[in-house]
């Protein structure tokens, strides 16, 4: 079989809808094939970027066999590949996490998976397709598939932050729908390429009409301040393994897609300010609301909230460092944060609530998923040894390259917030009095084992950043060169234009 | 008629009607406070975008984008073809509205189980 992008798309969809199958021959089977089409994707994946790192050059798959312009393409390059890469080893991890997940296993397994999956599919896809119209597909795929997750268990609360990520998500659609129908209007095609290629014939005031409806858009998937409303109920009301998942899948999927926006269909360069500020709004306002948070699981999501305005600020900067750095950080936040999520979701189960105060000396109980939890609270704020710390490090050199001082004051004080609700917790859970709770659920094996490895690659990067950072400065590369998509992507067209 | 004047007020009267469904579901996803009534006006405003896509790709006295022989014929005597891609693009999106919307229906119908009311006001428990 010949490996191509398409297969990060065919597979787990077909895998979704075969599973009520698989669950006829043995229940089993449910749970096995999600992992394995996941492992062939994460094989898939070392390929692609080998080829892709050896030739220089982007793996293009047109669907169909149309061409770029008129069909729908894939484009593997060294930014989309990265993402796409990293969601799907992420995805990998969950599986194994959540792989005999007892709270998961109490619900029909069937339903997780086939949602899972779909929402596998839904974020490479964003990220891979070279189509705006087919990216706003793969976003309603996620859409759903995400809300169906939030909703999973069958309680109140889970209904209702269902509906609120519904309802503010539908809007999302809407404002997308409309952004890509005036697109249209003006450009009369649908392949980013050539909208890229075409949008200095838009007149501005379109231009501007267009860009705030994608914003607002895919500000709410992005998690991008007022937008994110959703976020906390989302993460704190799924269950635990989908938490991570949207931390690593769907935010990522929407963040790249506010980034491919902006850096290469528009270039305008008040966005990139724009999103500076909205990104410090963001930062300053959730790390905030993240201090004075009782439910373990909502901080997380404030966090998760916070690093996405972080990593805003770094693509408003513009420049090739604070690019590279925002690559860095989401990777970071994909890796530290799913570890946060892994562990504390275990946390959470094991306290009668969700509230930090009742956690107090369960590390005593727990040495592990304390140590792990330990673990990601300080790589996410950035301490030395950890991966944080190369992250933020390089967004703030870029930073106070361009001279942004009031920015690098601003990033430093939220730190400290970050650091006083982070440490907050680790106390809490080694020195506090504990509490006479009994353990309800022991961890899995796969959840020992996803949890090991994903804090094995955090004392990794920390120690040596150069595994990491070539791929991240290929990828900061191929997104601020435009003209070079623009020209892979459709050879042909340029070949006729310039004849 | 005169047919210009026809021409814009049908233009008129189509984009119109589609702007006045978007309004009309946002009023009613902002101001209702029952929840199927928030998931009627989602639809309404999806409802309100198809019928711009369908306006947008439409041509007065245009010719059905078909590869036949009917087809070639107009299209080399010089009528203009419909654009076909609004209405393939409006297919999706029709489906995609009618996905969301079952779900959203059916998260209502679990609010309503547990709370036995699908008024808004009384679905607050979770808070910043």
């Amino acid at each position: 079989m010949v490996i191509s992008p398409v297969h990060y798309i065919a597979l787990p969809l077909l895998a979704a809808f075969l599973i009520p199958l698989f669950a006829k021959i043995n229940k089993e089977l449910v749970r096995i094939i999600p992992g394995l089409v996941l492992a062939y994707l994460s094989a898939v994946s070392i390929v692609l970027m080998q080829k892709v790192v050896n030739t220089g050059q982007p793996v293009i798959e047109t669907l169909a066999g149309w061409q770029a312009p008129w069909g729908i393409n894939l484009v593997f390059s060294a930014f989309t590949g990265f993402l796409a890469t990293l969601m799907t080893f992420m995805a990998l991890l969950i599986w194994i996490y959540s792989y005999r997940f007892k709270k998961i296993d109490s619900e029909p397994a069937m339903k997780y998976y086939i949602l899972f999956m779909m929402l596998v599919t839904g974020s490479t896809g964003i990220v891979l397709t070279g189509d705006i119209f087919n990216m706003f597909v793969f976003m309603e795929i996620t859409a759903i598939a995400a809300y169906s997750l939030t909703a999973f268990y069958r309680d109140r609360d889970g209904a209702e932050a269902g509906f609120k990520y519904l309802l503010i998500g539908s809007f999302a659609s809407a404002f997308v729908l409309l952004a890509i129908l005036l697109l249209y209007t003006q450009v009369g095609t649908l392949n980013m390429a050539q909208i890229a290629e075409r949008m200095h014939t838009v007149p501005t005031g379109m231009k501007i009409t267009i860009l705030v409806l994608f914003v607002t858009g895919l500000g709410i998937e992005a998690e991008m301040f007022p937008l994110n409303g959703w976020a906390p109920d989302a993460y704190s009301q799924s269950p635990g393994p989908v938490g991570a998942t949207f931390a690593a899948l769907v935010v990522k999927a929407g963040v790249y897609s506010l980034i491919r926006v902006i850096f290469t269909l528009f270039d305008i360069h008040g966005a990139f300010d724009f999103l500076v500020i909205m990104g410090i709004i963001t930062l300053v306002i959730s790390e905030f609301a993240a201090m004075k948070q009782t439910n373990l699981k909502r901080m997380l999501a404030y966090s998760s909230i916070g690093q996405m305005g972080f990593v805003l600020i770094a693509f408003g900067i513009g420049t090739k460092e604070a690019v590279f750095g925002a690559l860095f950080l989401m990777f970071n936040h994909a890796v530290i944060k799913g570890l946060l999520f892994m562990s504390g979701s275990y946390l959470v189960y094991n306290t009668p609530s969700k509230d930090i105060k009742d956690m107090a000396g369960i590390g005593r109980k727990f040495p592990f998923m304390t140590f792990f939890f330990a673990l990601g609270a300080f790589a996410i704020v950035g301490l030395p040894p950890f991966a944080g710390f190369w992250s933020k490090l390089y967004i703030l050199l870029a930073a106070a390259d361009e001279a942004m001082l009031g920015l690098v004051a601003i990033i430093l004080m939220v730190s400290i917030v970050e650091i006083v609700y982070y440490f907050r917790v680790v106390a809490k859970l080694y020195w506090g009095k504990p509490t006479d709770n009994e353990v309800y659920h022991k961890p899995t094996f796969g959840g020992y084992i996803s949890m090991t490895i994903l804090a094995g690659v955090i004392l990794l990067v920390g120690f040596y950043p150069d595994v990491i950072t070539g791929f991240i400065d290929r990828a900061a590369d191929t997104l601020l060169d435009k003209g070079e998509y623009i020209s892979n992507v459709l050879p042909k067209v340029q070949e006729l234009v310039n004849m | 008629m005169d047919p210009v004047l026809y021409n814009k007020i049908v233009s008129i009267g189509i984009y119109g009607s589609a702007i006045g469904l978007i309004l009309i579901g946002l009023y009613a996803v902002l101001v209702k406070k029952h929840l199927t009534k928030i998931v009627i006006g989602l639809s309404i405003i999806d409802s309100g975008i198809h019928l711009l896509f369908i306006a947008v790709g439409f041509i007065k006295g245009g010719t059905a984008p078909i590869f036949s022989p009917k087809g070639i014929e107009l299209v080399n005597q010089g009528t203009a073809m419909v654009d076909p891609v609004p209405q393939a693009l409006v297919l999706t999106a029709i489906v995609i509205g009618f996905g969301v919307t079952a779900v959203a229906l059916s998260l209502v119908i679990r609010l309503y189980r547990h709370q036995h009311t699908a008024k808004i006001d009384h679905i607050k428990s979770l808070k910043w």
